[in-house]
């Protein structure tokens, strides 16, 4: 087993009386692709938002590469990048600026060179001058990254990465993934419901439902402990179905 | 660079890039430099008005000279300031609520929220782009505004002018940033930014429009077309005299107006500017001094809108979901 | 949120009738003195004066309150439907626009016309209240009729905020542009024919045109866009203002034509342009 990347002890989080997260106990080794699963409304994003400190969980802890995600919030926020579902960026700003712009937040002084770095390896050059309301939402998706890589991350957050892509696009994301996890030895931690892309990207996946943690396995282990099942849709739809604990 | 000028420089970009933004200020230069210009022709046509009675006094064989209208360049400015007071306020309530909509519309707050920022920092980044962008603008109206003096009204400016232009203008700025930090605030505080904004134009109509308005409609010289006193010709001297004798109702109504910041602001304006009569001519200090106080309470609603805002932009208020 | 603007024009019209009385009394102690101080020998123009004089700040509450009602209703009707994209799925059924934009006013006028039957009940009440006898049968009339001019005021607004409903790619353009528009109207387009400052005109007393050359001839050709003047001037005269001067009859020809041509911009609005997808 990796050293842990991520690790939760009975996080929560309530929207007012609306419990979202109950008691969400995960552990995520270093160099995973895990794959969070989960209909919608499960908290699937609320998990993603504790994890990357956007907010403050209501009991419980969770620490990413030993930071807590409340007491080191900021070296925590150092240390991951994060993508959220449809961000639309800065779209009277050009796609270097906007890069600058999120790089310079992330502490990055003089970021150019890193810039065209990530960009040549993302495949992404040309383009740096246009404005970003010009751009398709596979562009978008592929800024989204640059953004959340600038700074090299250790563990990095994707909230529904192909949300609104088409399979080229989908197929270039996933090609992305792997090549980060691969490369840079990055942790990934995604929410999503393409469960093709779970199969051929995550190494590891869970299963939320109503708040609460129902199933935690590796890829490999979950598709053999289901002999029954033809294809992990088959297995989660079957996960979803059982009966509560 | 430091993350508070990270975003404020964005800020900027953002709203030079904004076409929409720039149609309305120079919407606003518009209709300031149109406001000098007709009454700069008023005064052309009170002169005119002027020669034409001095005419028929020499036809009837008088020999008496009435004083002739004088020209006081800075008191053609009134329109100019209150467009400022109205239309500019309402610009300003737009570009607050423009700065969070658009986060909260594009998404970007969850990315700019998992950056090591400070808690004021984006509120504080914003506020500072607002202070640059009002800066500039308010610049560049009184600029243009004193080019129409000197072109259209054909007016001679001495350095004494500049410095109540210079003064008016800094009242004029802290105005327009108290209306944009209350938007912006209100934009962060409201589930919807949309809300926040149907917010902040109430506030304006209620402040701007209707406080004012009530208190100018309660004035007994406004009851009739042209002025009450005028139709009944009473000269200026007497009806103070009458008015004296009604100071109870002229306090009530005074407090109703001064209960607007928007009076705050035109009062200054209109008395360093010379508008108001009592204060044409008068040395710029002893104006500054009568005035101080009003300038006072511009500058503590000023402060309070900024720290409004600052506490209502905060990450929990930002990031609520719409309902 | 049209609820709060609402609140505040009830509230306003409300407190209108007590502005004027107040306002009546004050003057008329103030002439009253003037007159026994030997300082003009002119009549009293307020002795005759009618009770609905005491409404005629609810003329002021309409152009600034009522419009930013009617223009906020009316962006919001055709706003919403672009963005839950309700006018695809009515437009793919046998509906012409003009139609369905024709019976979306027609519901929007009749909310109008509720609110402000509400708000004449409210004047008539308080002007009551204040005379201490009912209002008589003409008066109430004439009340009913400045209501009815009020509803035939707004209607423009109303078309105009569905229109930049329809128009706008952004939601706060959609808002702002009207709201923009109106200020023109009611500030910009009045000060360019009298001379009068902007902040005067929020006077229900209509602004006199300043006798220049130049005056004269801005107030020609801009006179006839001046409806919130326009609007001031009809009221004044069915509220029974004797000391305003101007013709009624042109007044409300203009509102007419205000109305009659923005219901003709609406009406003929096209297919894909109410189908446009907003930007946000």
């Amino acid at each position: 087993m990796n050293d842990t990347a991520i690790k939760t002890t009975e996080l929560s989080h309530s929207y007012g009386p609306k419990a979202a997260l109950k008691g969400l106990n995960l552990s995520v080794g270093e160099g995973e692709i895990f794959g969070l699963l989960g209909h919608n409304g499960a908290g699937k994003t609320t998990a993603v938002s504790l994890l990357t400190t956007l907010i403050p969980p209501t009991e419980g802890t969770a620490t990413i590469l030993g930071l807590d995600i409340h007491a080191d919030a900021d070296e925590v926020r150092r240390t991951i990048g994060y993508l959220p579902e449809n961000v639309q960026f800065y779209g009277n700003l050009t796609l270097l600026e906007n890069l600058r712009f999120f790089a310079r937040l992330s502490g990055l002084d003089k970021p150019d060179a890193r810039i065209r770095e990530v960009l040549e390896f993302l495949d992404f050059t040309g383009h740096e001058s246009e404005r970003l309301s010009t751009f398709s939402k596979g562009m978008r998706q592929r800024v989204g990254i640059a953004q959340s890589i600038l700074h090299n991350p250790k563990v990095l957050f994707l909230d529904e990465p192909t949300s609104g892509l088409d399979p080229q696009g989908v197929r270039n994301l996933r090609e992305i993934i792997l090549n980060l996890n691969r490369h840079f030895g990055m942790t990934i931690f995604m929410n999503t419901h393409l469960l093709a892309e779970v199969t051929q990207t995550c190494t590891s996946i869970g299963v939320l439902r109503e708040g609460e943690l129902v199933y935690q396995d590796s890829l490999a282990a979950t598709l053999t402990a289901f002999p029954d099942e033809a294809s992990l849709e088959d297995i989660y739809l079957h996960i979803e179905a059982r009966p509560e604990r | 660079m430091n993350s508070l000028l990270v975003i404020a420089r964005r800020e900027l970009t953002d709203l030079k890039r904004t076409r929409f933004y720039l149609i309305l200020f120079g919407f606003l230069a518009v209709v300031m430099i149109l406001s000098v210009i007709v009454a700069s022709f008023d005064f052309r046509a009170k002169i005119g008005d002027y020669n034409l009675y001095l005419d028929t006094l020499r036809r009837s064989g008088s020999t008496e000279t009435p004083p002739a209208p004088q020209l006081f360049p800075l008191q053609l400015l009134r329109g100019s300031i209150e467009y400022l007071e109205l239309i500019g306020a309402l610009f300003a309530i737009i570009i607050g609520y423009g700065t969070v909509a658009k986060e909260k519309q594009h998404g970007t707050l969850h990315l700019i929220f998992t950056r090591p920022v400070s808690r004021f920092t984006v509120a504080g980044g914003k506020v500072l782009a607002f202070a640059v962008a009002w800066a500039v603008v308010t610049a560049g109206v009184f600029v243009a505004m004193i080019a129409a003096l000197l072109v259209i009204g054909n007016a001679p400016l001495q350095l004494i002018d500049f410095e109540r232009l210079a003064l008016t203008a800094i009242i004029a700025w802290l105005y327009l940033m108290l209306w944009s930090c209350v938007a912006m605030g209100l934009a962060a505080r409201a589930r919807r930014a949309s809300t926040g904004l149907i917010v902040a134009l109430v506030a304006w109509l209620v402040v701007v429009l209707i406080i004012p308005q009530i208190g100018d409609t309660m004035d007994p010289d406004n009851q009739v077309p042209g002025g009450l006193f005028k139709s009944l010709a009473v000269a200026k001297p007497d009806e103070k005299a009458v008015m004296a004798n009604f100071a109870g109702f002229d306090d009530i109504r005074n407090g109703l107006e001064v209960s607007s910041i928007t009076k705050h602001f035109e009062r200054p304006a209109f008395a360093l500017l010379g508008i108001k009569d009592q204060y044409n001519q008068q040395p710029v200090g002893d104006v500054w001094a009568s005035m101080l106080p009003y300038t006072i309470t511009l500058t503590l609603a000023f402060m309070g809108a900024v720290g409004f805002t600052a506490l209502a932009t905060t990450k929990r208020a930002l990031l609520r979901r719409e309902s | 949120m049209p609820q709060v603007l609402l609140a505040v024009f009830v509230g306003m019209v409300t407190a209108s009738s007590v502005i004027g009385w107040l306002t009546n009394q004050v003057v008329t102690s103030v002439y009253d003195r003037t007159f026994a101080a030997g300082l003009t020998t002119q009549p009293n123009p307020f002795s005759a004066v009618s009770p609905l004089y005491y409404a005629k700040n609810t003329v002021i509450y309409i152009i600034l309150i009522g419009a930013l009602l009617a223009i906020v209703l009316g962006v919001q009707s055709t706003i919403r439907d672009r963005k839950a994209h309700t006018f695809d799925l009515v437009l793919s059924r046998p509906v012409r626009p003009a139609s369905y934009l024709g019976a979306k006013l027609a519901g929007l006028l009749c909310w109008v016309a509720g609110i402000l039957a509400l708000s004449a009940l409210i004047s008539w009440t308080s002007i009551s209240a204040i005379v201490g006898s009912v209002l008589s049968p003409g008066d109430t009339a004439r009340l009913l009729g400045f209501y009815a001019l009020a509803w035939l005021f707004l209607l423009p607004f109303i078309i105009l905020g569905m229109l930049t409903g329809v128009y706008s790619r952004r939601e706060t353009t959609a808002l702002l542009v009207p709201i923009v528009i109106w200020s023109v109207v009611t500030f910009v387009v009045p000060q360019l024919g009298t001379a009068a400052h902007p902040v005067s005109l929020l006077n229900p007393v209509p602004a006199i045109a300043s006798q220049g050359g130049v005056f004269q001839l801005a107030n020609l050709v801009l006179g006839p866009l001046s409806l919130t003047e326009h609007f001031k001037q009809a009221s004044a005269f069915v509220l029974g203002d004797t000391a305003t001067t101007g013709s009624p009859l042109l007044s409300l020809v203009v509102m007419v034509a205000f109305a009659g041509c923005m219901l003709v911009v609406l009406l003929t609005t096209q297919r894909d342009r109410m189908r446009s997808p907003l930007d946000e």
